[in-house]
Order: C-alpha cells, then structure tokens, then sequence
C-alpha cells in the first residue's frame, strides 16, 4: 500500500475550517419561515415586526456578549440611542425619511457605542457590569429629564413617518410595511454579521474571548480590537431601535430601560450565544412565550422565567441550539460507531 | 441659622440612609470579594427579611426587636441551604452564568412574593417607642432615625472588630488579598464562604427590615434597589468593610442631598459620579490597593 | 562577533519590599540555545515577564534589537520579534488547534481586522498554521478543541502558536512541564529545526532537556545572576552543583 502524502491544506480539518463559512443547506429555512409568515398570519404582523426587531437587537449583543466575551447589562443604551434619534428628528420636523434616518440612528448610536466603550473596555469583571449599567441608566435619566425634546416620561408619539421609498405606506394597523421593511434590514444586517465572524477579525474576537492575556502576548491590540467591535454592535443595536420607532411610530423611555436590556440578554441566551443564529431561536421562543404566557398569567410568566434562567445557567449553558448540538452529536455518534 | 439646621437634619436623615445601604450591601461586598461571585440575587435576600420582619410583626404581632432577630435568622437559613444546593455549583463558572443564574433567581423571588403575599407595599409600623420626634438640642429629630444611625454604628464596629480581631476575619481578610495562596494554606474557603453568604444575607435581611419605613416593601424591591447595592460595592470595593461603610454614607447623604436641592437631576448625576469613580478607581475608592 | 539580539541593563522588579529580580545584566545573541535554571521562586518567569513587557520594571532598560523597549507594551514588544510561551497553558480553549494557531499568524501578517473576508479564504494562513501543528506532531488533533486534548498535546499547542508569529527572539517557560517523556522530544525537535537566526531562551527544570538543548547556561537564584557560562562550566562548577544542580543531574 502507497501512503501518499497528503499536503497540509487537503487534511480533511483544515478542509473544514477553510468551508465554515459556506453556506448549509438549511440556512434558508428562517427566512422562508419568515415570509410564509407575512402570507399566513397577516393579523399577527405588529407581533411578527416586533420579533423581527428584537432578533436583530439579539444580532447585535451577540457580537458582544457571544463573539468579543463582553457581558453587558445596558445594551439598551444603544437601541433607545438608534430609537430617539429617529423619534426626535421626526417629531421636531428635522429629518423623517426612513432609510436615511435609520442609518443617522446607526451613526449615532456608534458614537455612544464608541464613546462610551473608549472609556468602559478599560475594565472588566464588576465593574465594567457596573460601568454598562450605568451608562444606560444615565441616558434613561437624561431622556427622562430632557422633556423638551424627549417628551420625557411619555415620550414622543404620533411621529411623522413618511412612506417608504415615497411609495410603501406605514399603516400602525396594519403593519405590512413595516413587516417587510424590519425583514429586509435584518436580513442585511445578518449578512454583514455573518460574513464578519467568519472573517480573521471574528476569529480575533473568539480569540479575546477565550484567552485575553494570550491575545496580548501574540501581539493583538486587544483594546482596540473591542472598541471596533463594540461600536459595531452599537450600531446595529442602534438600526434596530431605530426600526422600533419607525415601526411604532413613537418612542419613549422603554426603549432604553433595563428591562429592554434584560429581555435581550434573556432571550439570546435561551437561543444560544456565540451562535449566529441563536438570537434567532431565542427571540422566537422568548416572544411566543412572553406574548401568549405573559398576558394570561404575568405573574406565573415572571416565575417560569426565573426558573428557565436558574435551569440555563446550572444546566444548559448554550441554549436551545446548545441542546439541539448536543442531541444530534448524540445522535450522529450511534450511527457512526467509529 | 436655619439653612445649618437643615444641613444638619439632611445629613442626617442621608446617614440614617447609608446606615440602612450599609447594613444591606457588607454581605454583597464580603462574598464578591472572597469568591468572585456576581449575585445580583442579594436584593432579593434583602426583601425576603424584609417581608419576614414585616409580617410577623403586622400579623403575628411579634416585637420589632425580636422580628428582627427572626428575620435575620431564617434568611441566614435560607441562604445556607440556596448557597449549598445552588450557589457552590457555578463558583467556577463563567460571570455571565452567576449573572443569568441570580436574574432568574430574582424573577423568581418576586414573582413568589407577589403570588403569596400579593403585589401591595407592605407597611412597617414602628413600635411607640421609635416613633416621633427626639430633641437632639439644637433641632428635633425623628427618633427612628437616630436609632438607624446608632444601630448602624453598632454593627459596623462590631463588623470591623469581627473582621480584625477574629480567626474567621483573618481567613476572610486573607483570602480576599491571595485566594490561592490561603487555600494553600489549608483553609477551607469554601466552608468560608458558606459561612459568610449566610451571615451576610442575613444582614441583608435585617437592613431590608430596618429600611422599609422608608424604601417601602413591595415584591419590586429586589430588582428597585439592586442598582443602589451595586453601586455601594463597586465603589466601597469588594471585600472591604470600611470601604463599604464609606461608600454608603457617600451614596446615602448625596441621594438624599440631591433629591432634595435638584428633585429632578439627582440620579442622574449620582450615576454619572459613579461612572467617573470607577474609571478612576476601577477596583473601588476605597479599596486600598491596585491589584 | 555576534550580534546582540535581546539585552537587560541593570533590570530590577520589586513587588512591594520583595525583590524578584536584581540588578540582571543580561545577553542573548543572535542564534543562541540560551537556559536559564534556577531553584523555584529564583525570579525566572518574573524576568521572562520583563522581557516580554508584561512587567515593567522598577529599574533598569530592556533593549530589543539595540532599540530601548522598557516602555513599550506587551503586544507591540511581539510585533518586534519577540514571542514567549507560559508556564502554564494559556490557550485558547474553545477553540480548535487550527483556530489557535491560526489566530497568532494572523495577528503576524496583520490580517486580523479584515471583517469581509472568511478566514477560510486565506489559504496561505492555513498552510502556514498546517505546517506548525505538522512540525509539532498535532495532525491528528487539528480539528480538536484544545481544551479536549491531554495536557501534555496542549503545551505542543502553546508552542506551535509562539511559533506562529515567527520571533527573532523566542522565550520558553518551562516547555516541557507536563509533557510526557516520550513526547518531550517534540518539542527540543521543533526547536532544533527553528532559523539559526532566532535566539531562544528556555527555562526549564529537567536538566537532560538543559543540557541536551542549551549551548550556554544562566543559573539565577534570588532573583540574581548567580553565574552564567557553557553547559561543561557550569555543570563543572562545585558551586552550582552544590547550590542548585544537587542530585538532579547526574552526567
């Protein structure tokens, strides 16, 4: 028998890092589901724009909290960023075209993503938990205060969307509009955050995640490496509070609440962090839940929810799609008994 | 004349204050600082004594004094056995699962109270003794505060001679500088922080019973507060009982200051006085060291 | 005359009234198979930190290449040519061997910020790290994540990604500790096949890998140089044999 040398590249491992980023035949599957829902369930398209909304906001924390190992409890702080630039721009007559408007949010809230992350990635631990809850508090606390051009505790409603394109219509009452505008985004945004933690750059952010100290001593500007992504984050987090109001055509101060950011965080982690698709799954479950449970029985809804967190994080640290990857290796390993 | 007179009466209803952030937050503190553990759950320890404190006081009509003791003592209980069957699981895990796991923890505690007792606040009625006004000289003053100031003091004295003078101070004080080297040492720290958790809930519960008059007691209180408590750690610094004790004297007479002199801006600059401390100091204003 | 790659002046590092390193006048030459030995608590990893700018010390300059480095930090220091290993493992877990050494020559090329290409497309960064975890025998775990193997295939791992980013200066923390005596030839193998160009310095306790590796010995104790010549020197030494060498080497 000839032993043929295999060249490196051809190893059968470094074959499959070198196709990760391929495509899988499954990948579409969410979006067709997502358009099967438009045609299905036209009464339930505000509930469909919403979750559209809160997947992207999973997208963005997902960069963070998933790829980069930053934990944060004021992610909102970005969303109702992206939120009240939209709403106050509308609202003071200043800029309502919604395209445009969406990326000025996007802009902004990477500046807050930018300024804030400057001075908080210096920390960590505590108090870099500390330091992103505060951030957020004291932008609630502002947007409370700034009643003038805030609206302060009621915020802005009845805000001036204007179609679009000059052609699509934003109906609060029927959200089709809104529906396929939110899709659309999303499915852009998802683009660009797929092809970035594929890339070099995605696979330095595992890499601060995994071992930051090592990171420093193969010569990674580790600092800077999270402020880019940080502020990346921002604005996308930014995009989808931005969408949020165009959709609703208001904004108040929920937007950037804790329980906006907690409800995100939630809701990636019962998907699955550091899975592209597990705010997905996440905001899925979450909302289904939360929209159905929540209303009947808010309070029975507060307790499964505590416990589901308690289960999580004692016994199923990756999520649903964890549990899903665990079962199928499972289930792949009886098949192949080699 | 006047303007020194009310000074004089803010500072102390914001020490009273303190007093009360104090007694809830050493616990927090002590056992972040010995294992690393970021339980946001404290505040629900807190509101667990409070509600025992409290009701057994409006429905069983036990003493203030002796209501305290109970509360103090089942939520010790409690902690105990949440610290051995939960807690001790996920020392080693990451911050992002002691996270997750005290939220849920949370959730769960108010929506408990809210099932059993209701969503309702829930009264302290002080004893005869404790209400009114006492005459401190040059201005009257509420008796109850006074007692909060002087029970306070009490305990932080008691604390730091615990903390300086006793074997089981000397392992925490150790094991908050050096975790391994005192564990090379042949001290349990696990056994160390059971204890700790336990003793610090309980203080949590006492606080949560001392500060209802006037933070209220309703099932919100776990998450309403939990800000505050964070806030007088991150800035007193982990595992230090003075530098607690300082921080919530800061925090408590600023609040009170503040809410007071510019009702509406007040959180907002306590928040961002917070972020500035902690950019400046990350491991606490009065933590003492860099490391 | 050989050119001087890596030099301390005077270099000291306190921690508070404890002194870890003192007065350490230091060379490593271009090419050089350097140890440096030492009773455990001697200062070795210490220096090693101040070499590699993870301390900065108390007094003293490093220079790197002729070029005063003192207060140049940790990841910029790698940028000019100096790579290091730890003592214990700091990898990257999660991730699999390939992504591990993927990630240092990466950082090496300066490929790292790229956000629109798949890593995956870079095959000349995949043939590089292939030849790495091929050099040091990790073939068949290259698809593994490195917190699934055996500690002693995760030290090849630690160092295949010091190697990843092609050092002229290379710093080895006790490479061997935890490798199995079978496999420890790996690595003093990898090493000899590296560029007579590149300096090495190893710390390291088993004294066969020492004196099997090493054309020139320091011997530091109490964070001093205690002396410093040829493997015959210093095993020929009576006071080193008595001080430090003991019953640990018997050749």
């Amino acid at each position: 028998m000839i032993v043929a040398a295999i060249k490196p590249t051809e190893h059968l491992a470094a074959l499959a890092f070198a196709g990760r980023h391929r495509p899988r035949v499954w990948e579409p599957a969410p979006w067709i589901f997502a358009i099967a829902f438009y045609f299905a369930f036209p009464n339930y398209l505000g509930f469909g724009t919403e979750l559209l909304v809160t997947i992207l906001f999973a997208l963005s924390l997902d960069l963070v909290l998933g790829y980069a190992g930053i934990i944060t409890l004021g992610h909102a702080a970005f969303f109702g960023a992206g939120a009240y630039t939209v709403g106050m721009l509308a609202y003071h007559g200043i800029w309502n075209e919604p395209i445009s408007s969406l990326m000025l949010a996007a802009i902004v809230a990477a500046l807050v993503g930018l300024g804030s992350g400057l001075v908080l990635l210096r920390t960590q631990g505590l108090t870099l938990l500390m330091l992103t809850l505060c951030t957020m508090a004291l932008l609630e606390e502002a947007a409370n205060l700034g009643h003038e051009y805030t609206g302060g505790f009621d915020g802005l409603a009845s805000l001036p969307i204007p179609p679009l394109l000059g052609l699509f219509e934003f109906n609060p009452l029927y959200p089709r509009t809104q529906y396929l505008y939110v899709l659309i985004v999303l499915f852009i945004a998802f683009l660009f955050v797929r092809t970035l933690i594929y890339s070099p750059f995605g696979q330095s952010l595992a890499g601060i995640r995994e071992n930051t100290l090592r990171m420093h001593a193969v010569g990674s500007p580790v600092r800077a490496r999270l402020i880019t992504c940080y502020t990346i984050s921002a604005a996308i987090a930014g995009i989808a509070g931005g969408l949020w109001a165009q959709a609703n055509a208001y904004v108040n101060l929920t937007t950037l609440s804790l329980d906006r950011a907690a409800m995100v965080l939630i809701a990636l982690i019962l998907g699955g962090y550091g899975r592209i698709y597990g705010g997905f799954v996440g905001a899925v479950a979450y909302m289904a839940l939360a929209h159905f449970l929540a209303k009947l029985y808010p309070t029975g809804w507060q307790l499964g929810l505590g416990l589901l967190l308690v289960v999580i994080a004692l016994f199923a640290r990756n999520g649903i799609l964890g549990i899903g990857e665990a079962l199928l290796r499972r289930i792949r390993a009886k098949h192949m008994p080699q | 004349m006047i303007l020194g007179v009310d000074v004089a009466s803010m500072i102390l209803g914001g020490v009273a204050a303190g007093m009360v952030l104090f007694i809830v937050s050493v616990g927090l503190s002590v056992t972040m600082g010995l294992m690393g553990f970021v339980n946001l759950a404290h505040g629900a320890f807190a509101m667990l004594g409070g509600y025992i404190i409290v009701l057994s006081m409006n429905y069983w009509g036990v003493h203030f004094l002796p209501a305290l003791a109970l509360g103090f003592v089942v939520t010790a209980a409690v902690s105990f056995a949440f610290e051995r069957l939960l807690y001790a699981r996920l020392y080693r895990a990451t911050e992002l699962d002691q996270v997750l796991f005290t939220i849920g923890l949370v959730f769960m505690a108010i929506a408990s109270v809210t099932l059993v007792v209701g969503p309702e606040n829930q009264q302290l009625v002080l004893p005869a003794m404790l209400q009114g006004q006492v005459d401190l000289g040059f201005t009257q003053y509420r008796t109850y505060s006074i007692f909060l100031i002087a029970i306070g003091i009490i305990i932080v004295v008691g604390l730091w001679l615990g903390f300086e003078r006793t074997r089981i101070g000397a392992q925490i004080r150790a094991t908050v500088d050096n975790r391994r080297m005192t564990e090379s040492l042949g001290i349990n720290v696990d056994r160390l922080f059971t204890i700790t958790f336990a003793f610090g809930s309980g203080m949590a519960a006492l606080g949560g019973g001392l500060g209802a008059e006037f933070l209220g007691l309703d099932p919100q209180y776990a998450l309403k507060y939990l800000v505050y408590f964070l806030i007088v750690v991150a800035v007193g610094g982990l595992g230090r009982v003075t530098g607690v004790f300082y921080a919530a004297l800061l925090i408590g007479v600023l609040d009170f200051a503040l809410k007071k002199y510019i009702p509406k801006g007040g959180t907002l600059f306590i928040f961002g006085l917070t972020i500035l401390l902690l950019l400046w100091r990350p491991q606490g204003l009065f933590a003492g060291r860099a490391t | 005359m050989t050119a001087c790659l890596l030099e301390t002046r005077t270099v000291s590092r306190n921690f508070g009234a404890l002194a870890a390193v003192s007065d350490v006048e230091f060379r490593l030459e271009v090419g050089a198979r350097h140890a440096l030995i030492g009773p455990n608590g001697a200062g070795k990893t210490t220096f090693i930190n101040l070499l590699t700018g993870v301390l900065r010390p108390t007094q003293g300059r490093v220079m790197l290449k002729g070029r005063d480095v003192t207060d140049i930090p940790e990841a910029q220091r790698v940028k000019l040519g100096i790579a290091r290993t730890f003592q214990i493992n700091r990898l990257f877990r999660g991730l699999t061997v390939l992504e591990n050494v993927y990630i240092a020559v990466s950082e090496r090329l300066g490929i790292a910020l790229d956000m629109f290409r798949p890593a995956g497309a870079r095959r000349d960064v995949i043939e590089e790290a292939m030849h790495l975890i091929a050099a040091l025998k990790l073939e068949d775990d290259t698809g593994r994540r490195v917190s699934e193997l055996p500690y002693g295939r995760q030290r090849l791992v630690e160092i295949a990604i010091a190697l990843g980013l092609k050092p002229e200066v290379l710093l080895l923390d006790e490479p061997a500790a935890g490798v199995p005596s079978a496999e420890s030839h790996i690595i003093l193998d990898a090493i000899g096949s590296l560029s007579e160009q590149i300096g090495v310095l190893i710390i390291e306790h088993d004294m066969d890998v020492v004196f099997r590796f090493a054309e020139r010995i320091t011997v530091m104790v109490g964070g001093r140089i205690f002396a410093e010549g040829t493997p015959k020197e210093i095993a020929a030494d009576p006071e080193i044999r008595a001080v430090y060498l003991g019953q640990a080497y018997h050749g």
